[in-house]
């Protein structure tokens, strides 16, 4: 859900990057939901062709996704009739991120900094158009550029940082209101809100391209039948077919992208890695490092809530791999293990390790927050507020003021403001 | 009242040796009695005067009197400091009254507190890990302390400092640092200050000042406060 601050900031970044005509038809998808053509007219006052342009540049940037909902009567209008765009709002906050996903790439394959800039400020392009800029930039009248862009492009695919875009106009099964409101219950905003969620899910899981050519450049030219099995397979959402007007021409275009969510991935196993270091040690690092190394490819969504189990020995072999791991022993790796919290599945010689994601980005929200109490508010205030974190219940003031040592005079008045504050939750008891 | 019991006041009045109150004047023997009846809470001398209904002068006096033959004294009630409040001499104040062991003089006594909690934070850090036990037995060997501690007082000072983020309270696993601890144990180690010496790391929101900014939810763009105007922002932006 998409609060107001929220709303605008994605409007002041697009005015910032596209203007004041874009950022006025992403402000009316981000404040109204999933939109016609039409609609967005209507709401925007522009003209459709104002509009229509804007709305392919937001397409092209990846910040709005097109989609229409079956018809019920089977009968087809026609594409354009029922053809509604959705705001991504998450897209729209990465591209402040921008540079620190081009840090990670320089980073890892400093030759590949290149394409992804060019991915990340066009929004999408084909390898040719790639090749095309390397010549610019390169000045290089050979050949030799589309080597380069090849082998670069080929990296970033396997370490998943590019991906294919999705499908342009994916067409969604049944009517989602009809579904919603058997399931939710609540205020009817609410209910709007967690609506367009759903749909906002829908709308990606169904535009997104199955797996095994997200990663691939490899097109299927020429098999209308193929395609259709392979897309047909897996999916959760019945129903789903191919654009009818896309990009069913003689030769498959494909289009490329930076892959937003393997940047955050990387992020956030980054913050994990760097406060696992702060709480603990470097050697609980080290190994946490190594074990999200390892399973890399593996990981499915951003937000997992525990890392993937490895054997000890995969864990030690890779340890053994990293350079600062080189000089750890088996029981070093092992004691690590058991101070990152690890729960260990199955007994005996076939033990294996996951890691509690989650856990370690919630300690490591409650710093963030802890700090902000200590900065704001003072040292009582942050032993008091450490006290109520770690109870997880209500305590009594008189034993807060005990418990934390601050004057029995000053707890309940440093208590009063940080409840007044929202930091806190007051009941009161007496009669 | 004294009038009624004049002729047995006289009495009274005669000293006898034995008795504590004997030598008390009947003002005194009520008040005596009261402040002796509240026990170890004692009473305030507003509530005094309100249930003896003896006036003010007179209550003054008799206490006087009774603190002089040391048969109550006066103690500092730690909720409030301003009140006269009386106990009777053989009680001990409650722990409400006093605050508790760590309060002196109706104040918490935050010297001491601190000082106990410096040494305490030593001894786990020279030993690396440490139980409650161990903490104890090493204070007791030191002999820097001239007061015998109970184990629930070292708890709460190591409590107070987990809550200061000073050190972190671990199970022991039995392996490592934690060989000589038997599995399952509480025991207390030193934080690690994100690698540099005694600098705690500060979080990302606090280390900007909208972080802590007490008027954040006043500040627009175009209000009297606004991030254009704000003294704080324009400093930490001049780097």
């Amino acid at each position: 859900m998409v609060t107001q601050y929220g709303i605008k900031l994605g409007v002041h970044l697009m005015t910032n990057q596209f203007g004041n005509i874009v950022a006025k038809v992403c402000e009316s998808l981000l404040r109204r939901g999933p939109l016609t053509l039409q609609l967005i007219v209507r709401f925007t006052e522009l003209t459709p062709q104002q509009v229509k342009s804007s709305l392919l540049i937001l397409i092209q940037h990846n910040c709005v996704q097109a989609f229409s909902l079956e018809q019920q009567d089977g009968l087809e209008d026609g594409p354009k009739a029922n053809t509604q765009y959705l705001a991504l709002f998450n897209n729209i906050l990465h591209r402040m991120r921008f540079s620190k996903f081009l840090k990670i790439v320089s980073s890892e394959f400093d030759e590949c900094k290149e394409l992804l800039e060019g991915l990340l400020q066009h929004g999408r392009l084909t390898l040719k158009q790639m090749v095309e800029r390397e010549r610019e930039k390169s000045s290089k009248k050979d050949g030799n550029c589309e080597d380069i862009v090849q082998e670069n492009l080929l990296k970033l695919l396997a370490a998943r940082y590019v991906e294919r875009c999705p499908i342009h106009e994916p067409v969604l099964a049944t009517p989602v209101k009809d579904e919603t409101t058997a399931k939710r219950r609540g205020a009817k905003s609410s209910k709007r809100n967690e609506e367009s969620e759903t749909i906002e899910q829908r709308v990606l899981g169904a535009a997104a391209p199955m797996d095994a050519q997200r990663f691939s450049i490899i097109t299927n030219t020429g098999s209308n039948v193929s395609r259709e099995t392979s897309v047909g397979e897996k999916r959760k959402y019945d129903a789903l077919e191919l654009d009818r007007e896309s990009a069913v021409e003689e030769e498959e275009v494909v289009l490329l992208r930076a892959n937003f969510e393997e940047f955050m991935c990387r992020l956030r196993h980054k913050a994990c890695i760097e406060n696992v270091r702060t709480r603990l040690d470097d050697g609980a690092s080290i190994v946490l490092r190594a074990m999200l190394e390892a399973v890399r490819s593996l990981e499915k969504r951003v937000k997992t809530e525990k890392s993937v189990p490895l054997s000890l020995n995969t864990i030690f072999e890779e340890v053994m791999n990293s350079e600062e791991g080189r000089g750890m022993t088996l029981d070093r790796v092992r004691a690590s293990l058991v101070q990152l919290g690890c729960s260990s599945s199955a007994r005996g010689t076939d033990e294996s390790y996951s890691i509690d994601l989650k856990k370690i980005v919630e300690l490591a929200q409650n710093d963030e927050v802890e700090s902000i109490v200590l900065k704001r508010y003072g040292r009582n205030a942050y032993k008091m507020f450490r006290l109520l974190s770690k109870t997880g219940c209500l305590v009594e003031t008189e034993k807060i003021s005990d418990t934390t040592f601050v004057e029995k005079k000053e707890a309940p008045k440093m208590l009063f403001k940080l409840w007044s504050d929202g930091y806190l939750h007051m009941e009161d008891f007496s009669s | 009242m004294s009038r009624l019991q004049g002729p047995s006041s006289h009495k009274r009045k005669q000293p006898e040796p034995n008795s504590a109150s004997g030598s008390l004047t009947e003002h005194e023997r009520i008040l005596y009695h009261v402040i002796k009846s509240k026990q170890n809470m004692g009473i305030w001398t507003r509530d005094m005067k309100w249930e003896t209904k003896l006036p003010d002068y007179v209550v003054v006096k008799s206490l006087k009197s009774l603190q002089a033959k040391k048969l109550i004294k006066e103690v500092v009630n730690v909720q409030n400091k301003g009140r006269k409040h009386y106990i009777a001499a053989e009680f001990e104040p409650s722990k409400e009254i006093t605050g508790g062991t760590w309060y002196a003089g109706g104040n918490l006594d935050t010297e001491f507190i601190n000082f106990l909690q410096k040494h305490c934070v030593k001894i786990i850090y020279e030993q690396k890990v440490a139980t409650l036990e161990g903490i104890l037995d090493t204070i007791r060997r030191s002999r820097a302390f001239n007061v015998e501690f109970t184990p629930q007082q070292i708890e709460e000072i190591v409590n107070a400092l987990v809550l200061d983020n000073e050190i972190t309270e671990v199970e022991s696993n039995g392996m490592g640092e934690f060989d000589s601890i038997p599995v399952g144990t509480v025991c207390y180690m030193c934080t690690n200050k994100g690698g540099r010496k005694g600098e705690p790391k500060i979080g990302a929101m606090a280390s900007i000042p909208c972080g802590v900014c007490p008027q954040i939810s006043l500040c627009t763009p175009d209000g009297i406060i606004s991030p254009q105007t704000c003294v704080h922002f324009t400093k930490w932006l001049d780097f």
